[in-house]
């Protein structure tokens, strides 16, 4: 099974997730991390799993680099049955849109016929964990239930 | 091929993103940060104000990359004073000038250099346990009045508008608390030469306020308003009005808007401050009573500062791309100026990062690097000598707070068991 996982970010903490996920994995899987800005909808196959890490900013936006992506499936409105995702967010529950970012893009890939796999995995900037310890559980759960 | 040796002078968010995008051109390269300061993190540490924690967590990337991807920290080193620019130059391939921006902006009107009027930049560094600030003891009183409608202005208002209960979870010292508490402050004015809609803060800072207890907000009736034209103003105003419609409690501490209002000359009474005049676009004016007066309206090069920019800077300079000089960049506020935040900064080093590697192209490093300079440079702090102050004060952290951080920098040195110049780390 190949892995795509696919960030959102902003300040790269996203993004950090993302490399953490793609270097517990690597051994076991065939995994590649790509910000979102660079993934277009032709690329988002049924073959692949996706593991898409998203933030959440402003006044509970996407994040900058997540724009294109979501923009392009809310025009183009492909069909993506068959893709199977996980999503993982990022937030900071001092905020009332504590992680809404990962909420907008999980629900625009189901929208369009992807199904969402397991809980959405979070991270609370406020509680001091380490993203990387929280979403490395959270990415191998997704997996063993597949 | 063979990479650079790169210096980056300044190790806030853009001198660390700075490091990090480097890394992924040149694997190989030796990249050192500089600080002026013992500890890392610059403006993370201390602009970021003390109770946004999760904002500060952004930390957390930075460490790793000191950690696993072999980016050396040597803190305690100004340049300009342990060591000259002009050496650290002949020492290194790239030197990337990320320092910031240190200085207030001043408001440039009659009067402002009476007592008890205070830059914001010097406020957060207060409130932050900034070393630099330790002698400042600000004398708010009972009605302070904040200049700039920015992030930063709003930051400096919660902090004085927040009732001390509410700090807990955050890295608020009791240092500084005491330095809030000590005024009894009753009311808040905040002036913003803008209309409502178009104030420079962003909306989840004024929704943050209503999450305050104890405080009562007004937006003056002679304020300017606005029309929204999107759903970004539109979000702006509701969320400013918003503010205004929670019940008003016994003893709350009053907060008034005052939007449209330009400042225009502060009066003082024995040398210090008694109230500012502001007046609006069709040239009516008014007296706001001050018994403080914090400006918030960017931020500047210090001066005398050893890296004034127009000086350093040579006939082929470009700044679009950050280059100062052959082999000399910058990045961040220095290069920009006092705009944008966290992201915007990452987006810059990245854009930087990129000129910084086409400029460099297949050149053969010819220059040693931090060995080269090692010697002269004093005590300095290497990022291990940094995580011993960084453990010490989470351990030290009072009930209710993140961190205590240390204040001064002769206990930093100390924790951190500097290395003399020229002993390996």
């Amino acid at each position: 099974m190949n892995i795509k996982v696919i960030y959102g970010t902003e300040t790269g903490n996203a993004e950090m997730v993302a490399d953490d996920i793609v270097e517990a994995l690597s051994d076991d899987f065939d995994i590649e991390s790509a910000d979102m800005s660079k993934v277009s909808i032709t690329d988002v196959s049924a073959e692949n799993f996706y593991f898409v890490v998203c933030s959440t900013y402003g006044d509970g936006e996407l994040p900058n680099s997540a724009k294109p992506l979501f923009d392009s499936l809310e025009r183009h409105k492909p069909d993506l049955t068959g893709v199977r995702f996980a999503v993982f967010g990022l937030g900071d529950s001092f905020y009332a849109t504590y992680n809404k970012g990962s909420e907008i893009i999980a629900n625009a890939f189901t929208a369009l016929g992807a199904s969402q796999v397991g809980e959405r995995g979070l991270h609370d900037a406020t509680s001091g964990d380490l993203p990387g310890d929280v979403a490395l559980p959270w990415a191998k759960q997704v997996l063993s239930a597949l | 091929m063979s990479a650079p040796s790169v210096a980056i002078i300044g190790s806030g968010p853009s001198g660390c993103y700075m490091a990090q995008a480097l890394r992924r051109h040149w694997a190989e390269a030796e990249i050192v940060i500089f600080d002026r300061l013992p500890v890392p993190y610059g403006l993370v540490r201390y602009g970021v104000a003390p109770d946004h924690p999760g904002t500060k967590a952004v930390t957390r990337q930075f460490e790793r990359m000191f950690e696993r991807d072999s980016i050396q920290f040597v803190g305690n080193v100004e340049v300009g004073k342990s060591i000259s620019l002009e050496a650290l130059r002949a020492a290194f391939d790239v030197v990337v000038i990320a320092s910031g921006l240190h200085g207030d902006r001043p408001l440039g009107i009659a009067g402002e250099d009476v007592a008890h009027v205070y830059g914001a930049g010097r406020i957060t560094r207060l409130l932050n346990d900034h070393p630099d600030e330790a002698g400042l003891a600000p004398r708010f009183g009972r009605s302070p009045v904040i200049v700039g409608n920015g992030n930063v202005a709003i930051d400096v208002l919660r902090l004085l508008a927040k009732a001390p209960a509410d700090f807990h979870g955050s890295e608020l010292s009791e240092e500084s608390l005491a330095q809030l508490v000590a005024h009894d402050i009753q009311q808040v004015h905040i002036v913003g030469r803008a209309s409502a809609v178009q104030a420079k803060f962003d909306t989840v800072m004024i929704r943050e306020l209503a999450k305050l207890q104890g405080v009562h907000f007004e937006v003056s009736a002679d304020s300017v308003l606005g029309e929204a034209t999107d759903a970004a103003q539109l979000a702006k105003l509701e969320a400013i009005l918003g503010l205004t419609d929670r019940p008003c409690t016994q003893g709350a501490r009053k907060v008034v808007f005052h939007f449209g209002w330009a400042p225009q000359s502060i009066h003082s009474t024995h040398g210090a401050v008694s109230a500012l005049q502001v007046s609006d676009a069709t040239g009516n004016s008014k007296v706001i009573d001050a018994s403080s007066l914090i400006t918030a309206v960017g931020f500047q090069e210090s001066s005398g500062s050893s890296l004034e920019r127009e000086r350093i800077s040579s006939a082929a300079a470009q700044l679009d791309k950050g280059l100062l000089d052959q082999g000399l960049f910058c990045t961040g506020w220095y290069r920009r100026g006092p705009t944008g935040t966290i992201p915007d900064n990452r987006n810059d080093a990245k854009q930087v990062a990129e000129h910084i590697v086409a400029h460099w192209g297949s050149k053969v490093s010819a220059k040693r690097g931090l060995q080269a300079i090692a010697q002269g440079l004093g005590d300095t702090v290497s990022y291990q000598g940094w995580t011993r102050i960084d453990r010490a004060e989470l351990s030290i952290a009072p009930e209710g707070r993140q961190r205590r951080k240390l204040r001064d920098i002769a206990s930093m040195l100390k924790l951190a068991q500097t290395t003399r110049s020229g002993e390996q780390p």
